[in-house]
């Protein structure tokens, strides 16, 4: 029986949490919530127009991690990757926050009058939103909405229960039945996304319109998706776990996927600017004059340096991937750029003469964030970190990159 | 010709008469039943102190770069050299035919703008580090390459169907045959021979 030296990691590693190490780092996640919501409401009770775009911007951003971890499982399972396996159950467990998002859109049904323009009655006078109404109206944009994170939901779920069962009989029948749904999956995916993004940004500066806005936002999410990863993992490793588990090499593919999909947020997001400078027609170059005007020049200029031109070369060469200290810094940067990206989207349209950072934005966070976070680590009470019945779970331990 | 060669080696002639390779070796070769056998005698052969070992395999083995010791291609190098290359002529090619060659106002745009000379910077960056790196692979690993002296081994044919050949080469400042022969053969080596260069 061939033996290679990768043969013991995984009995020697430590990937059950015990119950104190869960139960603080559950009522850590707690805190930020409850801190997180009451200021929302403070925030809410205080200034009313500015916390309808905070919340939005706070809800887009946790909200396309978890429809990145979607993608991203699925994707695992429809190429049977062996390599992500170790890492898995970390993108499963973000994945498995899609449900709450339909609770956490309540808020902004609430708040379609304060954000979206469309639903005032001066539309309806308006030549081009005239003819925009039987898309843009409160009722269908609750139901598509509402509609889309269900459907989305179901796929989740379905996902979870099939890793969660093979957990404890290790049958490569939830291997199969995960691919068969991760098929329409997909589909299904970039099409609600695509809704999704239209809708919920898109829609905040409704003369605009961009085909390529979907796929940007899918992109952002991804990358935010793989920079989570990097940072809970890393997490994890300096407390103590999975430090055999998600080696070096683990690391340095998640490292290629940082700069691809840097590189690939660029792409896209530089295909939808340069076709709308080329063609410099009135309605579509104004999102783009509002985004150049007195301090959004510099969130501009920020994005272009800070999302792609910086990370772009320093991850790079293959040494940076590897090095854990320079991934787990560009993984948290570029965390901070995807939100700057979000609130770069959606914050012109409430502050067209500059940028103006609240304290509501940050309550939002948390409360967003905390909500999140206390059903990402709900999954590892008394649970593994890793999907310990997978069929490919001792191949991913001993991949190595050429 | 090689054939003839060995003849004229065996025959009992003045050493000026005989071929000029005469006596030179590539090294010795032996040959393993398994990837793990050849990695193991690959790290032993490392740990007696030889340097200039080559491994001849049907297939790529996880882990036989580090075991024998190589170290980073410098391929990536050269791409990112010819990509910059790609990138700066881009940009020269953009602005040179565009606003000092031949300056014609397209569409009210300038003369010279970065957002529509992007596509161009990125196709030429993407061409020239493509050419570096197929043309850098080729070269480094000495290809087009018609003969080999690893191919005077006799069981040569196994290093592309199922034997994992381990060469220690002559330019190996310990190498001597018989040791050579003595070490492959107590590592597990099935068949290990002196071959000509």
């Amino acid at each position: 029986m061939a033996h290679t030296h990768h043969d013991h990691a995984h009995k020697a590693d430590n990937y059950f949490l015990p119950a104190a190490a869960w139960t603080s780092g559950r009522n850590a996640f707690a805190f930020v919530a409850l801190a997180g919501w009451l200021g929302v409401a403070a925030g809410f009770i205080a200034d009313r127009k500015e916390f309808f775009p905070a919340y939005l911007v706070a809800f887009l951003f946790f909200l396309s991690i978890s429809i990145g971890a979607t993608f991203f499982v699925m994707v695992q399972h429809l190429t049977g990757s062996a390599w992500s396996v170790t890492v898995r159950r970390l993108m499963e467990s973000l994945m498995r926050a899609l449900p709450i998002f339909v609770l956490l859109l309540i808020p902004i049904a609430f708040g379609i009058h304060d954000l979206y323009h469309w639903s005032h009655v001066e539309a309806a006078n308006d030549p081009i939103l005239k003819q925009k109404l039987s898309y843009l109206n409160e009722k269908w944009f609750l139901i598509r909405n509402f509609g889309v994170l269900l459907v989305l939901s179901v796929f989740a779920t379905r996902l979870w229960a099939h890793t969660r069962r093979q957990d404890e009989n290790g049958s490569l029948k939830h291997t199969f039945a995960a691919e068969k749904w991760s098929a329409p999956g997909v589909i299904v995916l970039f099409l609600g996304g695509s809704v999704l993004a239209f809708d919920l940004i898109m829609s905040l500066d409704p003369h605009w319109f961009s085909t390529m806005f979907g796929v940007i936002f899918l992109t952002g999410g991804a990358l935010a998706l793989i920079a989570t990863l990097i940072v809970s993992a890393l997490s994890l490793r300096k407390s103590g776990y999975l430090t055999h588990t998600i080696n070096e090499e683990h690391y340095h593919d998640l490292g290629k996927w940082l700069f691809a999909l840097t590189v690939f947020w660029a792409y896209t997001s530089f295909s939808q600017y340069m076709l709308i400078w080329y063609g410099n027609l009135p309605e579509e170059i104004m999102w783009f004059e509002h985004r150049l005007e007195g301090s959004w020049l510099v969130i501009s200029a920020l994005l272009v340096v800070g999302h792609f031109l910086v990370p772009f070369f320093s991850l790079m060469p293959r040494a940076m991937k590897r090095n854990h200290g320079v991934l787990g810094f560009f993984a948290g940067w570029l965390l901070f750029m995807h939100f700057m990206d979000l609130y770069w989207q959606v914050m012109p349209v409430f502050h067209p003469h500059g940028f103006a950072f609240s304290w509501i934005n940050l309550a939002a966070l948390a409360a967003v964030g905390g909500s999140m976070g206390l059903v990402f680590w709900s999954g590892f009470r008394e649970k593994p970190l890793i999907p310990v019945g997978d069929p490919r779970l001792k191949q991913a331990m001993a991949f190595h990159n050429v | 010709m090689a054939t003839l060669d060995r003849i004229i080696d065996r025959l009992p002639l003045p050493a000026f008469l005989k071929h000029e390779d005469a006596g030179k070796h590539y090294g010795v070769i032996g040959d393993f039943d398994t990837p793990e056998d050849l990695l193991r005698a690959i790290r032993t052969a490392r740990a007696a102190g030889y340097s200039k070992l080559e491994a001849y395999t049907p297939f790529p083995i996880h882990g036989i770069d580090e075991a024998l010791g190589e170290g980073r291609s410098p391929l990536g190098k050269i791409v990112i050299v010819c990509g910059l290359a790609g990138l700066t002529l881009a940009i020269l090619l953009q602005w040179w035919t565009g606003a000092i060659d031949y300056p014609l106002v397209v569409a009210g745009k300038p003369l010279f703008a970065f957002e529509p000379s992007v596509p161009i910077m990125f196709e030429l960056s993407v061409l020239l580090a493509a050419f570096g790196a197929v043309l850098g692979m080729l070269a480094l690993n000495k290809l087009p390459q018609y003969y080999h002296p690893a191919f005077n081994y006799s069981k040569w044919a196994g290093a592309t169907n199922d034997r994992f050949l381990l060469a220690i080469e002559a330019k190996d400042p310990r190498f001597s045959a018989e040791e050579a022969i003595t070490f492959l053969n107590a590592a597990g080596s099935r068949h290990s021979e002196l071959v000509e260069a």
